[in-house]
This record gives structure tokens, C-alpha cells and sequence, in this order.
């Protein structure tokens, strides 16, 4: 028994973090580089295997872990990066075909996700996407979106893109069975903690340095009372992570439930440390140019991916938990 | 990162399960008075005597020396077997905190008198830590000892003292150096209950009992071999004790936190509500009980990672303070849930927390997050050692 990353893990996740740290610094945001992933940086984290974390080996994956997975999502969260890296991996572990597969894992084609949205499709990810996931709790389907209607609308997640998909075809391929949805699960959870970390370190840092008063912010108690609620909705939510990726690499029965609570607490964790944070900064908070306002829109979003809260409440009433 | 349970983990929590199945008190705990704390002692005397007292204490001193993982599984099977819940029970600050005191900072004497007749529930403790003028703001107690010879001479008064009418003795925090400012010249004193001079007045609560005091000192008399730690040193004995306190002080309220939301969602589906249907049917209850799973599921995966990482390191971290935020405002959000649940059944009280537990855990709800260190402090101790913020004061 122990739960936080040891040994090996720890090396994917220093490795996960320099390279996304500068390869997909949240400052991106601020220099016009666009929503998404984009082509170029696609095939570099395609060439270095970043997609291929948790595909078995026989897929001609790494074969890691669901713990990995999260890993590597934490610091993609950290640096507000967008939902496409893991429509990616999630779309190359769906598909059945060897030659699309390996096209998808070294990132030649975009993904997006697709969710359905009264008679059509949202697509969150490239406009140019090549390919769209749908993921249910009970399948993921991979569409060829070559043919299909994709018009783009205004994001208010700078972090991707968002448009309205219509005239999908049949899927190109079906995987059945829970698999893309808990490592959706996962993958989410892992970026809405990993902004959530660093949206409470980013009021931390700051409330040691602006002066109120003749004091530090931090001094106050409305400030660094907050700080610690937030500091303990994040520990909440960063143990039930590690606890459900763990279920689910060691095959637990329980570890859909674990993985519901992982998610729910994960998006109510985001949602609060990142509003806090624009409050807690005050009028600068609520600049464009600040890192608050990005990390909070991304929250908003991706709470509603893989689970939102009433969805999530209602499949964990019932459901029973092992030792 | 693993859950799996070692062979002896697993082979452990069997045994536990059951000889607690077989020996677990058929009879609800008396809600008071005397009747209370004999049956904590005789739980405390059969646990002991089937090799089951002081599962954190070390082998040396008679405990099981279990290691934290262990623990958690005890407390779980504890709770599972709805056995007499810990944060009740007049051993608490004897078994918690006081022991681990004593072992931490004792003389041999000490140990060898105190630990024994803790472990077979002959001795109850109580702390007398706060005052009047003094509970989050410890240090600046008033309570007096001068030295005489070999002897302290006691005066002032303590309040809040739980259970002090039923205890054999008392963690006693004084100021012994009548210059002295603060956290300096305090000692800690295993002050016995008998000793002539003492008073003790019942305050009554709001959940109809009267198990906290106020206890007055006039002139007590207490030989120097009491003092636990140094003499003058008292503040550095009195942190160790709330790191027990703090640390795995909570542990089977964390614990039982999460059997507790299993039993509110079961009686949600029996109890109907206004509309003649069960509860659970109605959509905001049944999201509020799973918000509240949820965070239980949060708890418990807290617990595990705190104590696994206290088992590898042998130092336990600074979390405790958010464990306790969490699990009093998770506790709290549970009782006020049950509290409509139950409709007009939940105004019926007597004060016997076995006729009503539900009613008497939404009134223990603000106990929890005030003794021990109320959420205010909590949140100070999270902002200064968690998050390293400039200090307050
Ligand atoms: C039922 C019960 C049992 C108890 N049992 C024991 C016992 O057995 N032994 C024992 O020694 N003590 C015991 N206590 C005492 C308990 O530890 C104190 O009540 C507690 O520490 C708070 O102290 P206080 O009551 O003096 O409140 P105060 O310290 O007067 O606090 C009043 C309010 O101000 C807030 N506050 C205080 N300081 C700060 C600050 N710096 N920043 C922000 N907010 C602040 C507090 O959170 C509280 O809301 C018990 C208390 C209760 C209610």
C-alpha cells in the first residue's frame, strides 16, 4: 500500500514535466499560438511516445499504467494544455487498425472530442481534426470527420478550440467496453488537479509578495484561510486520484466508483481553487493578460468531460466499494 | 503506487473482523454518569486482556506496535462492527494521547506505574489543558504551581476538561515560573485525580450532557515526580501530546465517517419523506449523500496515502490539520443531510446518543470542529506549514 508516486513514476513525471513545461508553457496563451495542440507540436510528442503512455505493448505502446497516464495529465492541466493530447491517446488506444493506429500514436492526424449536443456534434479540438472520439461509459467511436460539416464558433477556452459538427458518417472503428472512458476519466481528473495545483500556487507565490495595508496579502486571514480550503479541496482530490488510477491498474471491481469520485472531486476542486484564485488576486486577477482567467475557463470545461456532477453523483450513490 | 494488502495485512483484518463479530458489546453504551465509564473501562479491560489494547503503542510498552496501515484496518473493522466509537469513550485521552505522552517523555517510573494501567483501562485520563482565558490561545494559560520543596502548590482553574469526573488522572499544563511569558515556564504534570484541593463543576452542553467541567485548584499539593518532561519545560511535552492528539487522534472518526454515509443512504431508502416517498427519490438529496461518498471515498484515500507515507518515513507530515477540516465539514454535512432525511424523529431527543445517534452527532458536529483545535486554528496551522503564507500573528 502506498499512495503517491515512487520509483519509476517519478521519473515519468519530472520527464512529463520539463518537457511539457517547455514545450506547452500556459504562457503559449499569451503569445498567439492558438488553441490546440497544432501539427508540429503533435508530432513531437507523437515521436516521443507521449501518446503511446498506457497502449499495451503488443498495440506497440509503452504498456504503462493508468498511474502514468495520470501522471503525464497532471502536467498537461498544469500548463492549461488542451483536451486534444488526450483525444489523441484515447483515439489510438480505440483504434483496431494497425496502420491507423501507429499514424494516430505518432500524431499525423488531429483528433478531437466529440460530444453529442441535441442533434449534432460539439467538436472540442482542431478544426482540421482528421478524426473525432465519442466516448460513453460503455464505448468509444472513432468517426473519419473528412466528409463532415465542421464550422467553427468562438471559444470562450482559449485553450481549444470548439466548433459544430454535422453529416457524420458511420464510425470508421467501435471499441466496446469502459476502457476509453476511465482513462478519459483519468486523463481529465489528472489535468483539472494539475491546474488546480497550479492555480493555488500561483495565489500562494503572489500573496507573499502584494502588500496591503503595510502587509503581505498571506497575512490576512480571508486570504490565507481560503488558501488552505483550497489547499485541502486540492490534497482531496489529488488522493482519490491516485487511489483510482491505481484501482484501475490493479483491476479492482470498485474502480469505476473510485474513478466517479476521482472526477467529481477533481472538477469541484478546479472550480473552486481556480475562482478563488481570480478573487484572491484581485483587479489583476481578471486581466487578460493573467494566468487566472485561462486556468479557470479550462476548469469550466473540462468538468463537464468524462462525467459532470450530476452524472457522476448519480452512478456513485449505490455503488459498492471494496477494502 | 499500490492498494494491495500484504498476506499479514489481510490476515490481520480477518482476525480482527472476527473477534470482533464474537466480543463486540451487545448492550448500547450507557449516555453517562458512571454507568458510561465503567463500560469504557470493562471494553478497554476486554480488549486488553484478548491482546487487542493500544494498537499504536509500541511492543515494549505492552502495545501491538502495529504499523499505521494496520491501524486503519483495526479502526475500519472497529467501525464495521459498529463496536463503542473511540471520539466517545472516556479512554480516549488516555489511550491517544496521553500513553504516547508518557512514552515520548516519561521516566522510567512514570512509564512503568502509567502505562500498564492504561492499556487495561484501570486508569482513565483527562487534559486539563484549557482555561477560561485560554483555549486557542494556549500559551497564554494561568494556572499556577510554585515550587515548595518537592512539591508544586497548584491554583487557578482549568475549563472544558472532558470527563474529569470520571478520570484517575489528568494531563495537567501550569505555569510553574511566575516571571515567565507565553511558552516559556509551563509544565506538564500527570496530576492524580485524588489528590485533596480540587473541585470540579459540570458544565452542561447543548447536547443535554455534562461531560465537560470547570476544575478549580486551591492550594493543591503535587510531589515534582509528576512532571512529565522537564520542570519549566512544559510547552515542548504539551506539543508532543497534540501531535498525537492531531496526528492519528482522529483516525477512527475518519474512519467511521465512511461506514456512517452507508448507513444515512440506507436509511434514506426506508424513511419517506413528505410525499409519502422514500427520500433517496428525491434528486438533491440523493446528489448531496453522493457528494458527501464522495468526499468519505477522499478521506479515507487521504488516510491511506498519510499513513503509508508515516510508515515508510517514520515521521508523520503536516496534514493533519486539513484531515481535520475535512472530516469535521464532510461530518457536518452528513448530520445536517440526516437531519431533514428524518423529519420529525429527529427532534425526538433525550440526550441518550444510543436513542438518537443521528441527532446527537449533528450536536457533536460543532464539538468536532471546535475542541482540539477549532477550523479557525486548523486552517492558521494549513496556511503556516502547508503553504508556508507570512504568519498572521
Ligand atoms: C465539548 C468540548 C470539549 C473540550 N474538551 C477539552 C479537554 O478535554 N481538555 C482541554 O484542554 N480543552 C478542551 N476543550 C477546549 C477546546 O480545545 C477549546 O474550546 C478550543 O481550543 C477553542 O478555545 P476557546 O473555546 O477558548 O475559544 P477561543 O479561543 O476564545 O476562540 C473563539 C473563536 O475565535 C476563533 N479564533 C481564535 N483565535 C483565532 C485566530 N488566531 N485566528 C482566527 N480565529 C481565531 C476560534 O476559532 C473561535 O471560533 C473542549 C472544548 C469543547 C467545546
Amino acid at each position: 500500500m502506498y499512495l503517491a508516486p515512487e520509483g519509476d513514476e517519478l521519473e515519468i513525471a519530472s520527464a512529463a514535466a520539463d518537457f511539457i513545461a517547455d514545450a506547452l508553457p500556459i504562457a503559449r496563451l499569451h503569445e498567439g499560438s492558438g488553441p490546440d495542440m497544432g501539427a508540429d507540436l503533435r508530432a513531437t510528442l507523437g515521436e516521443m511516445g507521449w501518446f503511446a503512455l498506457a497502449l499495451p505493448e503488443d498495440k506497440g505502446g509503452s504498456g504503462l499504467s493508468a498511474i502514468e497516464h495520470a501522471l503525464f495529465f497532471r502536467e498537461i492541466g498544469r500548463q492549461c494544455g488542451p483536451a486534444d493530447v488526450l483525444a489523441q491517446a484515447l483515439a489510438a488506444d480505440c483504434a483496431s487498425d494497425e496502420v491507423l493506429r501507429s499514424a494516430l500514436v505518432a500524431g499525423e492526424y488531429g483528433v478531437g472530442l466529440l460530444l453529442v449536443d441535441g442533434d449534432a456534434f460539439r467538436l472540442i479540438g482542431p478544426l482540421d481534426a482528421r478524426y473525432g472520439l465519442c466516448v460513453t461509459p460503455r464505448s468509444a467511436a472513432l468517426y473519419d470527420l473528412s466528409d463532415a460539416t465542421i464550422a467553427g464558433r468562438p471559444a470562450l477556452d482559449p485553450a481549444n478550440s470548439l466548433a459544430v459538427v454535422s453529416g457524420l458518417s458511420e464510425p470508421v472503428d467501435t471499441q466496446t467496453g469502459p476502457r476509453g472512458w476511465q482513462f478519459g476519466q483519468v486523463g481529465t481528473a489528472a489535468m483539472l488537479l494539475g491546474l488546480s495545483e497550479a492555480a493555488l500556487d500561483l495565489i500562494v507565490e503572489y500573496a507573499k509578495v502584494r502588500e496591503t495595508f503595510g502587509k503581505p496579502i498571506g497575512s490576512w486571514q480571508a486570504v490565507r484561510h481560503t488558501c488552505a480550503d483550497m489547499a485541502v479541496a486540492v490534497e482531496g482530490a489529488r488522493a482519490q486520484l491516485w487511489y483510482a488510477a491505481t484501482a484501475l491498474k490493479e483491476g479492482r471491481g470498485d474502480a469505476p466508483a473510485h474513478l466517479d469520485a476521482a472526477k467529481h472531486l477533481a472538477n469541484e476542486a478546479a472550480l473552486f481553487a481556480t475562482d478563488s484564485n481570480i478573487q484572491l488576486h484581485g483587479g489583476i486577477g481578471v486581466t487578460d493578460e493573467h494566468n487566472a482567467h485561462l486556468l479557470m475557463k479550462h476548469a469550466a470545461l473540462l468538468s463537464r468531460l468524462f462525467g459532470d456532477r450530476n452524472t457522476l453523483l448519480a452512478s456513485l450513490l449505490h455503488a459498492e466499494l471494496e477494502d | 503506487m499500490d492498494l494491495r494488502y500484504s498476506d499479514e495485512d489481510r490476515e490481520f483484518r480477518a482476525r480482527a473482523r472476527e473477534w470482533l463479530q464474537a466480543n463486540t458489546p451487545k448492550d448500547p453504551r450507557p449516555a453517562g454518569g458512571h454507568a458510561a465509564s465503567q463500560f469504557d473501562r470493562d471494553w478497554q479491560k476486554k480488549l486488553f486482556e484478548h491482546g487487542w489494547a493500544g494498537v499504536a503503542w509500541p511492543k515494549e510498552y505492552g502495545g501491538l506496535g502495529l504499523s499505521g496501515l494496520q491501524q486503519v484496518i483495526w479502526y475500519e473493522e472497529l467501525s464495521r462492527a459498529h463496536a463503542p466509537p473511540a471520539h466517545v469513550s472516556t479512554t480516549y485521552v488516555a489511550v491517544m494521547h496521553a500513553g504516547p505522552t508518557v512514552i515520548a517523555r516519561g521516566t522510567e517510573e512514570q512509564k512503568a506505574y502509567h502505562l500498564p494501567r492504561i492499556l487495561s483501562g484501570e486508569s482513565l485520563w483527562c487534559q486539563g489543558f484549557s482555561e477560561p482565558n485560554a483555549g486557542s490561545d494556549l500559551a497564554a494559560l494561568r494556572t499556577s504551581g510554585r515550587v515548595e520543596g518537592d512539591h508544586l502548590v497548584v491554583n487557578g482553574a482549568k475549563m472544558w476538561t472532558t470527563d474529569a469526573a470520571h478520570a484517575d488522572w489528568m494531563e495537567l499544563l501550569i505555569r510553574t515560573d511566575p516571571d515567565s511569558q507565553r511558552h516559556k515556564g509551563l509544565t506538564w504534570l500527570a496530576f492524580d485525580m485524588k489528590t485533596p484541593g480540587i473541585d470540579i463543576k459540570p458544565i452542561r452542553t447543548m447536547l443535554l450532557d455534562e461531560h465537560v467541567n470547570m476544575v478549580f485548584f486551591d492550594e493543591v499539593r503535587v510531589p515534582l515526580t509528576a512532571v512529565v518532561g522537564e520542570l519549566h519545560g512544559g510547552w515542548s511535552t504539551a506539543m508532543a501530546t497534540l501531535s498525537f492528539e492531531r496526528g492519528l487522534g482522529f483516525i477512527a472518526d475518519q474512519l467511521e465517517l465512511f461506514e456512517k454515509v452507508g448507513r444515512a443512504i440506507k436509511l434514506a431508502s426506508e424513511v419517506r419523506g413528505a410525499d409519502e416517498r422514500p427520500a433517496i427519490e428525491d434528486v438533491e438529496i440523493a446528489r448531496r449523500l453522493a457528494a458527501i461518498k464522495a468526499e468519505t471515498m477522499a478521506i479515507r484515500a487521504m488516510t491511506l496515502a498519510d499513513i503509508a507515507e508515516t510508515d515508510r518515513t517514520g515521521m508523520p507530515g503536516p496534514k493533519g490539520s486539513m484531515m481535520k477540516l475535512k472530516v469535521t465539514a464532510t461530518h457536518k454535512a452528513l448530520s445536517k443531510l440526516v437531519s431533514e432525511i428524518l423529519g420529525w424523529g429527529f427532534f425526538e431527543f433525550d440526550g441518550d446518543r444510543s436513542n438518537n445517534p443521528w441527532t446527537h452527532d449533528f450536536l457533536w458536529s460543532w464539538v468536532f470542529s471546535i475542541a482540539g483545535g477549532s477550523n479557525e486554528i486548523q486552517r492558521e496551522i494549513t496556511a503556516d506549514r502547508v503553504l508556508e503564507l507570512p504568519r498572521s500573528r
